[in-house]
């Protein structure tokens, strides 16, 4: 079922404040995180956001149509290179 | 013949020959046909050129065949693009609503590829 739109896109709280200060500050850094269920923002738009999958931070520069969907999406948790015997990898 | 948004439609009852049409379910069809004040029973062949501008002016009003084409392709573009993680599935074709894979998911993988025991030895040779 869908969030409530009453309560507003989730982001959390402390990465929002640390968002917003680098908004009032101007300045452009990347911000490690690791909250994969935030969503992404239009306030968020030319930021760069490191997003954990779990053994290291994948940066991700949040785009214009990557507004609605969440941080997670974009750091693949799972690597997998193909089976040991089929040709196609190599 | 009877011609709807550039497809001939069969001749059938008129709510199944609806579906022919890319983007008009059992569902919308119903609606369509009722919205028109037609019978679902009659045959396609069958109407009259009145009654054919009357369900062409309701299938104006929803998006089917080449349009929504478009638009199905272009949101799967933009996934791919924007490199999220159903991006990434549809790249591989693969299903990206969290289905098992380790079997079924042959919807999407195609249809079953058996490896052929040997195969690989007399590659080598």
């Amino acid at each position: 079922m869908a969030r409530s739109q009453k309560k507003g896109p989730y982001v959390h709280e402390s990465l929002w404040k640390k968002l917003q200060v680098m908004r009032a500050s101007g300045e452009k850094r990347v911000i490690k995180t690791y909250k994969r269920a935030s969503m992404i923002l239009p306030e968020m738009v030319s930021f760069t956001i490191a997003v954990h999958n779990g053994r290291k931070f994948i940066p991700v520069y949040c785009t214009e149509s990557m507004v609605g969907h969440r941080l997670g999406e974009f750091s693949i948790t799972r690597t997998f290179k193909g089976h040991s015997g089929s040709k196609k990898t190599k | 013949m009877a011609r709807l948004a550039g497809i001939d439609l069969p001749n059938k009852r008129i709510v199944i020959a609806l579906t022919y049409i890319y983007g008009i379910g059992l569902g919308t069809s119903k609606k369509l046909i009722a919205d028109a004040g037609l019978d679902e029973s009659s045959r396609a062949h069958a109407l009259s050129e009145e009654d054919l501008n009357k369900l062409r002016d309701q299938i104006k009003k929803i998006q089917v065949e080449g349009d929504l084409r478009r638009e199905v392709g272009l949101s799967l573009k933009r996934l791919i693009e924007i490199n999220c993680f159903r991006g990434q599935r549809h790249r591989r074709g693969l299903p990206c609503r969290g289905q098992r894979t380790k079997t079924n998911a042959r919807t999407r993988r195609g249809k079953k590829r058996i490896a052929v025991a040997g195969k690989k030895v007399a590659g080598k040779k």
